[in-house]
C-alpha cells in the first residue's frame, strides 16, 4: 500500500510541468519582442530613463561616461550631455519638467540633472542644451537624490541640506543645512519637505527653509519618505537589517516598525498600496489607518523599482547573474512573481521605463553594464512562438521525467535496487540543480544569524577625509598598497571590487563557479588565486556571496 | 565545508611542497610494502585502480563536491584492508591533485580519504553473503560529511579564529549535503559492482587465515 502511494506521488510529480504551463500561458517575454538596444560599452546606468514625450533620456554614470543621452524610440542617439567633473556613480533620477512660468520668470519644458559634482542642470530635452545651472556643495559626493517639484520651484537634496531653485533661472531661494545625505530624495507636503540623511534623522523643512530633525534612529533613511494616510513610511537601514517605519509628525512619533532584510530599494507608494524591496523580499503594504504587510515574495532589489499603470511591477535583481523580476499584484492581497529574461545580466538597481506610444508599450531597461534595451508590447495577437529552444534544459528535463516515471514503476513492481538507483541520480541531479541557489541563501541566512562582529582593519590616516563612511578597496599588489574609496552603494564585495578596480584602472578577470564568482586576477597579476577580507575578517565564501556594510574596508591579497 | 573560495589555507614553498609530497608519497609505498610481498600483477592492479578513480576524479572536478573518491576509498578499505585503502587515497589525492591543484590542503584531503579507508575496513560492508547496500550506504553518508569536515582544516593558517571556523563550516552544509547524495549515488550504482571488481585480488585476511591454516596443516 505504501508503495503504490509513494509511486502514486510520483506520478504526480510528473504532471507537475504541464499544470503550472497552462496556468501561465503567456509569459512576458512571449508578448515583448526587443526593439532595439544601445551598448554604451563603458559606465553605469544606475537610475531609471526617462520618457519626455518624444525622446528616451538615458544617464549613464562612473569615470568613463558620466552624460545624459537622448535617444528616439526607435533607438537612434539624439544628442548626449556630458559631465566630465562627475566620476561618480549618477543615480539621482532624471527630473523631466513641462514648460510653465511663475514669479521668477518662464521656463521651456526640460530635463533636471543633479549630478554628484555638486552640478544641478536643467537641460533642454529637444537637444541637451544647458538652460541653467548651480552648483551645490561636495564633500565626497554632491547630489545623489531625487528632486522634487512644488509650484515654480525644484527642492534639490544637496550633500548636506536641501535647496530650492526657481525652475526659470536656477536662482536659489534658500538653502538649509541637514544631515549628511546619500539618496535623500525629497517628499513635497502640505507643510513643507521631508528628507532623511545617513545619521537616520528624517527632517522636516518648511517653505522658507527652517528644518526641524527628528531622530529616528532606524538606520539610514536613503530615500524619499512617503506620505501615506497612516503616516509618513520610512524604510530604515542598518548594518543587521532595515526597518519599516510609520512616523507620526504631528506627534512626532513612531506609530509602527516592521523589520526587513537588508540593503533596502527605494519603496514606492500609489494610493493606500506601498511596494517596498530589500535583499530578502517585494513586499506590498497596504496603508489607511495602519499599515499591514500584504504579500511578499523572496527576490533582491536593491534600488529603484518600477510600478506602472497597468499594476505590474518590475524590479532589477541586483545580483551578479540576475534578471528582473515582474511582480503582479491583484489589488487585494496576493502578489504574483515571474522571471523575466531581457537579455541583461549582472547587478542592476535602475528602474526600467515604461511608456506608449500609439498603441505600442516600450519597456526600456538598463543597468550596470552600461546596455540599455528597449522591448516592444507586440500584443497577444502578434504573439511569437520562442524560437530558441534549449536542447541542453530540455535534455535534462526529459531524462528527469524518465527517472522519475523510472522510480515509480520499479517502486510498482518491486525492484528495489533499481529504484533506489533511479531515485538517487533523480536526486542527484536535482540537488546539482538547486546547489547554487542553495548555497547563496543559505549563506545570507548564516551569516544573518551569526554576523561577524570582529573588526581588525584600521583606518589609514593618509586617507583622505572624504573616504570616512565610505566603502574602501586596498589591493595588494607587488608587495605595495593601492587603496581607492569614497565607494559606496554596494552590497557584495564583487560589486565594489569591480567598481574600485574601474577606478583604479586595473583589469579584474575571473569566472562565474557554481561555488561562486572566482577572481583569476587583479591588473594582471594571477598567481595561485586571490582571497580578501573584510574589516580584518577573510572571506569564506566568494566574493559575490560575501556582503559588505556602508563603511567596510575589503583588502584583496594575492595568495 | 568545502565551499572555499576566499581561503586557501598557508601558501607553501616549493620545498614545502616538495617535501609534503615526499612525505605523502613515502607514506603510500609504506602501506603498500609493508604487509607482504605482492606479486606484479597486484602491483598493476593498484596502478590501474589509483589512475582510474585519479582520472574519474580528475573529469567529475566541474560539478561541485561530488566526490567518486571518497566512496571508492570505502570500499577499497572495505575489500583490501586498511593499509591498501589508506595508500590508494593518498595516491589518489596526490595525483588528482597534480591535475586539480596541489598545496596544503591535499593532505587534509589524503587523511580525510585515507580515515575513511581504514573505516571502511572496519565496518563489515563486504561479507561472506556479498555486498551490505545498506551499510555501506549510511558509511557512504557519514564518510562525505567526515571528510568535509577533515578538508575544513585545511583553512587553518592562524588567522582563523574558533568562530570563524565554525561559521566556515556552517557555510559549507549544502556542499556537505551534496557530496552525501553524491556518495549515495556512487554506492547504489557502482557499490556492487566496484566490490565484485574488488573481490578478484585476496583480501588480507584471506591471506591470513591461507597462511595461518597451511601451518596449522603443516603442524
Amino acid at each position: 500500500m505504501l508503495r503504490r502511494l509513494i509511486a502514486l506521488l510520483f506520478v504526480t510529480l510528473l504532471l507537475v510541468p504541464p499544470i503550472a504551463a497552462q496556468e501561465n500561458p503567456t509569459t512576458w517575454n512571449e508578448t515583448n519582442s526587443l526593439s532595439w538596444e544601445y551598448d554604451f560599452e563603458a559606465g553605469y546606468i544606475s537610475t531609471s530613463p526617462l520618457f519626455d514625450g518624444e525622446r528616451i533620456l538615458v544617464r549613464t554614470s562612473g569615470q568613463s561616461e558620466p552624460a545624459v543621452t537622448a535617444f528616439d524610440v526607435s533607438g537612434n542617439k539624439i544628442w548626449q550631455h556630458t559631465n566630465n567633473a562627475s566620476t561618480n556613480n549618477d543615480m539621482s533620477p532624471l527630473l523631466y519638467v513641462q514648460a510653465g512660468q511663475g514669479q521668477c520668470g518662464s521656463w521651456p519644458e526640460m530635463v533636471l540633472v543633479g549630478w554628484t559634482s555638486g552640478l544641478v542642470e536643467a537641460l533642454n530635452s529637444s537637444n541637451g542644451d544647458v538652460l541653467w545651472s548651480t552648483q551645490s556643495e561636495v564633500l565626497g559626493w554632491g547630489v545623489t537624490g531625487q528632486f522634487a517639484l512644488d509650484g515654480e520651484f525644484v527642492l534639490v537634496p544637496t550633500r548636506q541640506g536641501i535647496g530650492q531653485y526657481c525652475l526659470a533661472d536656477g536662482q536659489q531661494q534658500w538653502w538649509t543645512q541637514t544631515g549628511l545625505g546619500w539618496r535623500n530624495g525629497v517628499t513635497v507636503g502640505e507643510t513643507g519637505y521631508f528628507l532623511g540623511d545617513e545619521s537616520g534623522q528624517l527632517w522636516h523643512v518648511d517653505r522658507t527653509g527652517i528644518a526641524t530633525p527628528h531622530a529616528l534612529e532606524l538606520g539610514k533613511i536613503r530615500h524619499a519618505p512617503l506620505l501615506t494616510d497612516a503616516g509618513i513610511l520610512i524604510h530604515g537601514q542598518a548594518d543587521s537589517g532595515s526597518t519599516l517605519a510609520i512616523f507620526n509628525p504631528v506627534n512626532a512619533t513612531l506609530l509602527q516598525q516592521i523589520p526587513a532584510g537588508h540593503s533596502p530599494a527605494i519603496p514606492l507608494l500609489r494610493g493606500d498600496y506601498v511596494v517596498t524591496g530589500d535583499s530578502s523580499a517585494i513586499r506590498i503594504l497596504q496603508c489607511s489607518s495602519l499599515c499591514v504587510v500584504v504579500d511578499e515574495i523572496p527576490f533582491h532589489t536593491n534600488g529603484e523599482i518600477g510600478w506602472f499603470d497597468d499594476g505590474q511591477i518590475l524590479a532589477p535583481s541586483n545580483t551578479l547573474e540576475s534578471n528582473w523580476g515582474l511582480f503582479t499584484f491583484d489589488g487585494q492581497e496576493n502578489l504574483t512573481y515571474s522571471p523575466i529574461d531581457v537579455g541583461l545580466h549582472g547587478y542592476g538597481t535602475a528602474a526600467p521605463l515604461q511608456f506608449s506610444v500609439g498603441t505600442t508599450t516600450f519597456t526600456v531597461f538598463g543597468n550596470d553594464q552600461g546596455v540599455v534595451r528597449a522591448y516592444s508590447n507586440l500584443g497577444e495577437e502578434q504573439t511569437v512562438p520562442a524560437d530558441d529552444f534549449d536542447w541542453g534544459v530540455q535534455g535534462l528535463i526529459f531524462v528527469m521525467f524518465v527517472l522519475l516515471g523510472s522510480s515509480s514503476a520499479f517502486l510498482l513492481s518491486g525492484k528495489r535496487e533499481w529504484f533506489l538507483r533511479t531515485s538517487s541520480m533523480l536526486l542527484l541531479i536535482l540537488m546539482l540543480l538547486i546547489i547554487p541557489d542553495l548555497s547563496s541563501q543559505w549563506s545570507k541566512a548564516f551569516d544573518k544569524q551569526f554576523p561577524e562582529t570582529s573588526s581588525s582593519e584600521e583606518w589609514n590616516e593618509q586617507w583622505p577625509d572624504a573616504w570616512l563612511g565610505t566603502q574602501i578597496v586596498i589591493f595588494e599588489l607587488n608587495g605595495e598598497e593601492h587603496s581607492i574609496g569614497g565607494l559606496v552603494g554596494h552590497d557584495d564585495v564583487l560589486s565594489l571590487t569591480q567598481s574600485a578596480c574601474e577606478k583604479l584602472d586595473f583589469d579584474l578577470t575571473g569566472e562565474s563557479t557554481e561555488f561562486g564568482w572566482y577572481v583569476d586576477s587583479i591588473d594582471g597579476i594571477g598567481g595561485e588565486g586571490w582571497e580578501f577580507s573584510i574589516d580584518g575578517s577573510k572571506g569564506i565564501i566568494s566574493a559575490d556571496h560575501s556582503d559588505v556594510t556602508t563603511t567596510s574596508i575589503v583588502r584583496w591579497t594575492p595568495v | 565545508m568545502f565551499q572555499a573560495m576566499g581561503v586557501h589555507g598557508p601558501t607553501l614553498s616549493p620545498l614545502a611542497s616538495l617535501l609534503l609530497d615526499v612525505v605523502l608519497l613515502g607514506c603510500a609505498f609504506w602501506l603498500l610494502a609493508k604487509p607482504t610481498k605482492r606479486p606484479i600483477f597486484d602491483s598493476l592492479f593498484m596502478l590501474s585502480l589509483v589512475l582510474s578513480v585519479s582520472l574519474l576524479r580528475v573529469v567529475m572536478q566541474p560539478i561541485p563536491n561530488v566526490q567518486p573518491v571518497t566512496v571508492a576509498a570505502l570500499l577499497v578499505g572495505a575489500q583490501l584492508g586498511a593499509r591498501r585503502g589508506a595508500a590508494f587515497a593518498v595516491l589518489v589525492a596526490m595525483i588528482s591533485n597534480i591535475f586539480i591543484g596541489d598545496g596544503w590542503w591535499t593532505v587534509f584531503q589524503a587523511a580525510g580519504w585515507a580515515s575513511i579507508a581504514i573505516a571502511g575496513s572496519r565496518l563489515s560492508l563486504v561479507t561472506s553473503t556479498g555486498f551490505n547496500l545498506g551499510r555501506a550506504c549510511m558509511a557512504s553518508l557519514v564518510a562525505a560529511f567526515w571528510f568535509d569536515f577533515i578538508v575544513s582544516f585545511s583553512i587553518l593558517d592562524g588567522t582563523i579564529g574558533f568562530t570563524e571556523f565554525i561559521v566556515y563550516l556552517g557555510h559549507g552544509l549544502p556542499f556537505d549535503f551534496l557530496h552525501m547524495v553524491g556518495n549515495l549515488t556512487f554506492v547504489i550504482w557502482m557499490g556492487g559492482w566496484f566490490t565484485q571488481l574488488l573481490e578478484e585480488e585476496s583480501s588480507i585476511e584471506e591471506i591470513k587465515f591461507a597462511v595461518v591454516n597451511s601451518h596449522g596443516i603443516d603442524g
